[in-house]
C-alpha cells in the first residue's frame, strides 16, 4: 500500500486530505511543519510527500530542498492557496504563490495543485506520481 | 516723441541763434566803425589838401589890391562848393567871400577829428605867411554828405547781415531737420519694439557716421532682446508643457497606486480565502460520496461543491487582477486576431437589438503578451457595454487604430488604441473614477461580481498599456485601451 505524508499548518486541511487519501486506500500520515514532517520521513520513508509552500518556520520550498537531498527518490507535490504577499501587483518580482509555485517546481517538486482543488484533481495528482 | 524730436531740432536752431545774437553785434559795430573811419579818413585827407592848395595860393597872392584878390580866392572856394565857409583874418581884420555865406558870430574852433563838436562842419585853419604880414586862412567844409554817405553803408550792412541770419536759421533749420530724420526713425521704432512688435529690424539709415553706428549697436541689441525673448517664451512653453505632464502622471500614478493597493489587498484575501475553501470543498465532496445519489442531503451537498467552485473562479478571476496568472503566453502577435475572436463569442450572447460593428485597423498592429488577455479584454468590456444597452438596444462599437502621438498616454514609444463604446445610459461622473476598483458594481445583486472591468485594468497594466474611460450619462461609454506596439518593447528590452 502506498504511502502518503501530508504537511500542511492548517488542521482543517491536513485532516480532511486524510480522509480522503484514507478513504481512497492510502497510508497517510499528516504533520502540521515541516521539522515534523522531516521527523516523520525518518520514521517512515514515505512514496509520495503532499505539503503546503507558505507555512510559518521552514516553508515548503526549504523542506522539498531537504527531502530532494535526501530522499531523492520520494515524490512531491507541493500545493498552496491562489493569492498575493505584500505590494506585488505590478512589480515583475513580486512574490507571489505562483512565484512559489515556481519555486517549489525549481527545487525540485514533481507536481503542484492549487488550492481550493476537487477531490478527483488530489487522487489524479497522487496517482500520477506512483507506478501503476 | 514730439517733445524729443522738437527738442533736438530747437536746440540745434537756437545754438545757431545764440551764435549769430552774440556775433551778430559785434560784428555789426566793427565793421560800421571800420567803413565810418574810412570815410572820415578820405573825407579829412580830401579837406585838407584842398585847404593846403587854397594856403598855397593865398601865399603866392599878388599883395597889390590884397583884399580884392583875397575875397575873389574865398568867391572861388565857396563857389567850388568844397567849403561851406571860408575867412581869412590878420589879427585886427576878418576877410569874408562876397557871395555872402552865413558868418558865424563865433570864431571856430578847428576840427582834429571829423563830426568834432557836433556841428557838421569841420574847420581847419591855415597860417600863411606872406611877405608883408601873416594871415590865418580858415575854411569850413561840410559834413552832412559823408554822414550820409556812412548811414547808407551802414544800412546795406544791416542788410547784408539780416540776409546772413536768416540763411543761417534756414540752414541750421534744414540741418537739424537731416539730423533729426534718422533719431525719429530710430525713435519710431523704438516705440515698435517697446509695444511688442521686436521682429522688425530698425533699419535707420544714415550717412552719419555715429548714428549709423548707433543704429547698428541698436540694431545688435534688438537681435539679441528677439532672441533671448524666443528663448524665454520657449522655456515657459516647455515649462508648462513638463507641469501638464507631471500633473497628469502625477494623477495617473495615484490612480495606479489605489487599484495597486486594491489589488494586493484582494490577493491577500485571494489567498486566505482558497485555504479556507479548501476544506469546504473536499468535505463536502468526501460526504457526497457517502451519501446516497438523489437523496436530499446529495443534493444539498452537490449545492455545497457548486457553490464552492463558483467561489473559486471568483477568486481566480480576483487573481487575474493582481496578475496572478499562470504561466502566459510571451510573444508578438496581431491584436486584430483576439479581438476578432472575441467579438466572434460576443455576436453569440448579445441579443440582436444590439449591432456590434467592428472598425478593423488599416495595417497589422503587433502587441506582446498573451493573446488571450485580449480577448478577455474585449470580451469585459463587450459585456459590460452590452449589459449597458441591454434595455434600450443601441451600437456597441469596437475599433483598433494606432495612437496619436499627441493622443492620451504620454509614455515613449508606440501605442494602439483598442476603443469600445457603447450607446447605454452612461456613467455618473462621481461614479467614473471608481470603475476600475475591484467589487464595484452598479447592478443587482446577483448580475455581476463588479470584478469585469478591473479585471481589464490589472490586464492591460500587467501589458504596460493604459485604460481610460470617458463617458455621458444617458449618452453612452467609451472605453479607451493603448497598448505598446510589439516592437517598441522588444526595442526596450533589448536597450536593458
Amino acid at each position: 500500500m502506498a504511502c502518503v505524508l501530508v504537511v500542511d499548518d492548517e488542521p482543517d486541511i491536513g485532516d480532511v486530505i486524510r480522509r480522503v487519501l484514507e478513504r481512497a486506500g492510502f497510508e497517510t500520515t499528516v504533520t502540521h511543519s515541516a521539522a515534523a514532517a522531516l521527523a516523520a520521513i525518518e520514521v517512515r520513508t514515505p512514496d509520495v510527500i503532499i505539503t503546503d509552500i507558505i507555512m510559518p518556520k521552514t516553508n515548503g520550498v526549504d523542506l522539498i530542498k531537504k527531502v530532494r537531498a535526501e530522499h531523492p527518490r520520494v515524490r512531491v507535490i507541493a500545493i498552496s492557496g491562489g493569492g498575493s504577499f505584500g505590494p506585488l501587483t505590478y512589480k515583475p518580482d513580486a512574490i507571489s504563490t505562483h512565484a512559489f509555485l515556481a519555486a517549489a517546481r525549481d527545487a525540485g517538486a514533481d507536481d503542484v495543485l492549487t488550492k481550493p482543488f476537487d477531490l478527483s484533481e488530489l487522487l489524479a495528482a497522487i496517482r500520477r506520481q506512483l507506478p501503476n | 516723441m514730439e517733445r524729443v524730436v522738437n527738442s533736438l531740432r530747437v536746440r540745434l536752431i537756437s545754438v545757431v541763434l545764440i551764435i549769430l545774437a552774440a556775433l551778430a553785434p559785434l560784428l555789426y559795430l566793427g565793421v560800421s566803425a571800420i567803413v565810418e573811419a574810412g570815410y572820415a579818413e578820405r573825407f579829412v585827407n580830401s579837406v585838407r589838401a584842398y585847404s593846403r592848395l587854397a594856403a598855397d595860393e593865398l601865399e603866392t597872392l599878388d599883395p597889390s589890391d590884397f583884399d580884392r584878390r583875397a575875397r575873389a580866392l574865398l568867391d572861388s572856394i565857396e563857389l567850388s562848393g568844397q567849403a561851406v565857409f571860408a575867412e581869412i583874418s590878420d589879427g585886427s581884420r576878418k576877410l569874408h567871400s562876397t557871395i555872402g555865406s552865413p558868418v558865424p558870430t563865433q570864431p571856430m574852433e578847428d576840427d582834429f577829428n571829423f563830426g568834432d563838436h557836433g556841428d557838421q562842419v569841420y574847420y581847419i585853419s591855415h597860417t600863411v605867411k606872406r611877405p608883408e604880414r601873416t594871415v590865418v586862412l580858415q575854411l569850413g567844409f561840410d559834413e552832412t554828405p559823408t554822414l550820409e554817405q556812412i548811414r547808407a553803408a551802414k544800412r546795406q550792412l544791416l542788410i547784408a547781415m539780416a540776409v546772413f541770419a536768416v540763411t543761417s536759421l534756414a540752414l541750421a533749420t534744414w540741418l537739424s531737420a537731416v539730423i533729426a530724420r534718422p533719431m525719429v526713425r530710430l525713435q519710431e521704432a523704438a516705440k515698435r519694439v517697446a509695444g511688442g512688435d521686436v521682429h522688425a529690424p530698425l533699419q535707420m539709415q544714415s550717412s552719419i557716421r555715429e548714428i549709423h553706428e548707433l543704429n547698428h549697436h541698436l540694431e545688435r541689441m534688438r537681435q539679441e532682446l528677439v532672441g533671448t525673448n524666443e528663448q524665454l517664451s520657449l522655456e515657459i512653453r516647455e515649462r508648462k508643457a513638463s507641469d501638464q505632464k507631471r500633473l497628469a502622471l502625477e494623477r495617473r500614478l495615484l490612480h495606479r497606486e489605489r487599484i495597486a493597493a486594491i489589488g494586493t489587498l484582494a490577493g491577500g484575501v485571494a489567498h486566505e480565502f482558497n485555504n479556507i475553501m479548501t476544506p469546504i470543498l473536499l468535505y463536502a465532496q468526501l460526504a457526497l460520496e457517502s451519501t446516497p445519489p438523489d437523496s436530499e442531503l446529495s443534493k444539498d451537498l452537490s449545492r455545497v461543491v457548486a457553490a464552492a467552485h463558483r467561489a473559486r473562479n471568483l477568486v481566480t478571476r480576483i487573481l487575474t487582477f493582481s496578475r496572478e496568472m499562470d504561466s502566459p503566453q510571451v510573444g508578438a502577435f496581431s491584436a486584430e486576431v483576439p479581438v476578432a475572436e472575441a467579438l466572434a463569442l460576443l455576436r453569440a450572447i448579445v441579443p440582436t437589438n444590439i449591432e456590434i460593428v467592428f472598425n478593423a485597423p488599416q495595417q497589422e498592429i503587433r502587441v506582446q503578451g498573451d493573446p488571450s488577455l485580449v480577448q478577455q479584454i474585449v470580451m469585459n468590456l463587450g459585456t459590460n457595454a452590452y449589459q449597458a444597452m441591454r434595455d434600450s438596444g443601441g451600437k456597441l462599437g469596437v475599433s483598433l487604430r494606432l495612437a496619436e502621438p499627441a493622443e492620451g498616454i504620454q509614455q515613449e514609444g508606440g501605442y494602439c488604441v483598442l476603443e469600445v463604446t457603447d450607446s447605454g445610459h452612461g456613467i455618473e461622473p462621481a461614479l467614473l473614477a471608481h470603475i476600475f476598483e475591484p467589487f464595484f458594481t452598479t447592478r443587482e445583486v446577483g448580475e455581476g461580481t463588479g470584478l469585469g472591468l478591473s479585471v481589464v485594468h490589472g490586464i492591460v497594466e500587467s501589458m504596460g498599456g493604459e485604460i481610460v474611460a470617458e463617458s455621458q450619462p444617458t449618452r453612452g461609454t467609451t472605453f479607451k485601451v493603448y497598448l505598446p506596439l510589439a516592437e517598441q518593447r522588444v526595442e526596450a528590452v533589448a536597450g536593458v
